[in-house]
């Protein structure tokens, strides 16, 4: 069960990271727009854009592996989760309100980092796939000591 | 699609740090791993770098298995771009640990964190694929050309760095002058090059480093105002000429002809100024610092079309460098070791050589074996060091007792007293290689020789 202060930071404006890897074995990454941890808290639901990610959704189609980092830009404060992918399926109506308060809340967040505010909103989040996914393994990734160590 | 093939160098506003960066990896059981990466570094056009400051997952996977796909951002337009890697090599020193060290220390001590961002190898990784990421941004993608040259060094601006570098670490007037030499030959193919130092009492260059020519030349003088080197001395300004003239080319024909007639025996107190008979090019800078002219770099070529105007502005650089380092090094001649002693001198053995030098003192020439060795101020340090070996046993000498000795006639002000010495000891390594003027640190030298030294004089 992924443990409440991480479920706190995957509430907020997170910078969301994906890594899979093909069956030789190249990793690929790419970025996904938004997570939602299940109330269950052992899965979790990440959203991407198939132009942007097809070789992510092709590798997850052959093999389910995946490996998500969450990082809020204003502090660091980071997180990995792994686990394997149970479904993957277009985004629908609930997914669309959790995309639209994680995007507004990505924007302040970039925008307090700097990044100019067209810069920011010129990110294209859609159409979505929702990617869910069983949480195996959740590791401490904010830098310093105790960064890489499983929770 | 893409109508052309992207190139690392396309993707250079996202190598500064701005976005941090993404790196996948896995390891050999295929066990995945994504974390941040604050900047990849442009290395060449096939290679990055990436710091390794930690031993973590990323670093783990890649020891295991040398892949991993990296994500990297236009800041300009939030456009992203995906480099698939093969791991290379750890460097842990040298010009690129050292600059990506620098950054990593001065973010550290602000933070104060020296210890934590301490760079432990600069990862250096093979790039296999550059993908464009369609569908990220709405921006459209800045076009390549909008790269700044500054970005990407230009080859003869990375030689010009070099030179800098190796210039500014020279401690001994003679080491700058041969390496400056050197580096010319070795980065810019200017094989054919010398360097005169003027002396402004007797408004006259000597050539003091010579490279490529069959004599090195050194000691030869030329006279404010003539020829090419005289008149740039003059002008201050640097001269390009193209097609020498014919007067230039007979004139140095009917010298070696002269030569040829006299045989290389012939006693002569004039040396001639080296020259590449067939030359067709000459570019000659002057050397200016603090506004004064302290002599000339000049090369050849006996190609026509080598030495443009690119070429005389890179000399131009490297001669203001120059410059600098002879007005610096020619004044100071602070000791740098411990202070004067005076050692024995080693009897040569028994069955060595004699070596015959005779000092004229009607024009204060130095001949070696009948020969013509060095004359003027030169000629009287040579004679005075000869003297003290020969009647005291003397070997150790420096620059400051030297200097303090009337009878040499030393101008009190700018004496030139280093780069007399660089004549002599050039003179003497051409004409008397057997008795040689070896420096033991700044301001300090030693007489070494294997022959027997005979000594005579002939007065005014």
């Amino acid at each position: 069960m992924v443990p409440q202060d991480i479920q706190e930071l995957l509430l907020s404006g997170v910078s969301v990271l994906v890594g899979t890897r093909d069956a030789a074995l190249m990793p690929e990454c790419t970025r996904a727009w938004g997570i939602r941890l299940e109330d269950d808290r052992a899965t979790a639901t990440v959203y991407l854009t198939e132009a942007t990610s097809g070789r992510t959704i092709a590798n997850l189609q052959d093999n389910g592996l995946i490996a998500v980092t969450c990082c809020r830009p204003t502090d660091h404060v980071t997180c990995q989760l792994k686990g394997q992918v149970r479904r993957i399926r277009p985004a629908d109506e609930r997914d669309r309100d959790r995309r639209l308060r994680w995007h507004r809340l990505f924007l302040d967040e970039l925008m307090a980092v700097g990044v100019p505010a067209p810069e920011a909103e010129a990110l294209i989040t859609d159409p979505v796939v929702a990617v869910e996914m069983i949480v195996m393994d959740v590791f401490a990734q904010t830098p310093g000591p105790g960064a890489g160590e499983k929770v | 699609m893409e109508s052309r093939l992207l190139q690392l160098e396309d993707l250079w506003a996202c190598f500064h740090g701005i976005i941090p960066a993404v790196i996948a990896t896995c390891s050999r059981d295929g066990t995945l791993n994504i974390s941040y990466v604050s900047q990849v570094h442009y290395v060449d056009p096939a290679h990055v770098a990436i710091s390794f400051q930690f031993f973590n997952k990323t670093h783990k996977n890649i020891a295991e298995h040398p892949y991993a796909c990296v994500m990297v951002l236009d800041p300009r337009t939030m456009q992203a771009y995906r480099l698939y890697l093969r791991y290379e090599r750890s460097e842990f020193a040298g010009p690129l640990f050292d600059e990506m060290s620098l950054q990593l220390q001065a973010i550290a001590s602000h933070a104060g964190m020296t210890d934590v961002f301490r760079l432990r190898a600069a990862d250096v990784y093979a790039v296999q694929r550059v993908e464009e990421v369609q569908g990220f941004t709405a921006l459209p993608t800045p076009p390549p050309s909008e790269r700044p040259a500054s970005l990407f060094v230009a080859r003869e601006l990375e030689a010009l760095l070099v030179i800098a570098d190796r210039l500014s670490r020279t401690e001994l007037l003679g080491d700058l002058l041969e390496t400056s030499l050197q580096l010319l030959d070795e980065f810019f193919g200017f094989r054919h090059s010398m360097i005169v130092l003027a002396d402004d009492r007797h408004r006259k260059l000597t050539t003091i480093a010579s490279r490529g020519y069959r004599d090195n030349g050194v000691g030869s003088e030329v006279g404010y105002g003539e020829g090419l080197i005289g008149t740039v001395a003059t002008a201050k300004r640097p001269l390009r000429l193209t097609g020498l003239d014919h007067t230039l080319r007979y004139a140095r024909a009917v010298r070696e002809r002269a030569e040829a007639v006299a045989g290389p025996g012939a006693v002569s107190r004039e040396i001639p100024l080296p020259g590449l008979p067939g030359a067709s090019t000459q570019i000659a800078v002057p050397l200016l610092a603090r506004g004064k002219c302290l002599g000339v770099l000049s090369v050849e070529s006996p190609e026509s079309l080598t030495l443009l105007a690119r070429e005389e502005t890179i000399l131009a650089i490297v001669a203001g460098q120059l410059a600098a380092g002879i007005d610096h090094l020619g004044r100071d001649t602070e000791e740098t070791s411990d202070p004067e002693r005076s050692k024995e001198a080693e009897s040569p053995a028994r069955s060595a050589r004699t070596r015959s030098f005779c000092f004229f003192h009607a024009d204060d020439c130095v001949f070696v074996d009948r020969e013509y060795l060095i004359r003027n101020v030169p000629g009287r340090i040579l004679w005075r060091i000869l003297k003290q070996y020969h009647d005291e046993g003397r070997v150790e000498f420096t620059n400051r007792a030297l200097r303090m000795d009337a009878w040499l006639g030393l101008p009190e002000l700018k004496d030139n007293f280093e780069s007399r010495l660089i004549l002599l000891r050039k003179r003497l390594e051409q004409k008397c290689p057997d008795v040689r003027l070896v420096q033991r640190s700044r301001g300090r030298f030693a007489l070494e020789t294997d022959s027997k030294i005979d000594l005579s004089e002939k007065p005014a």
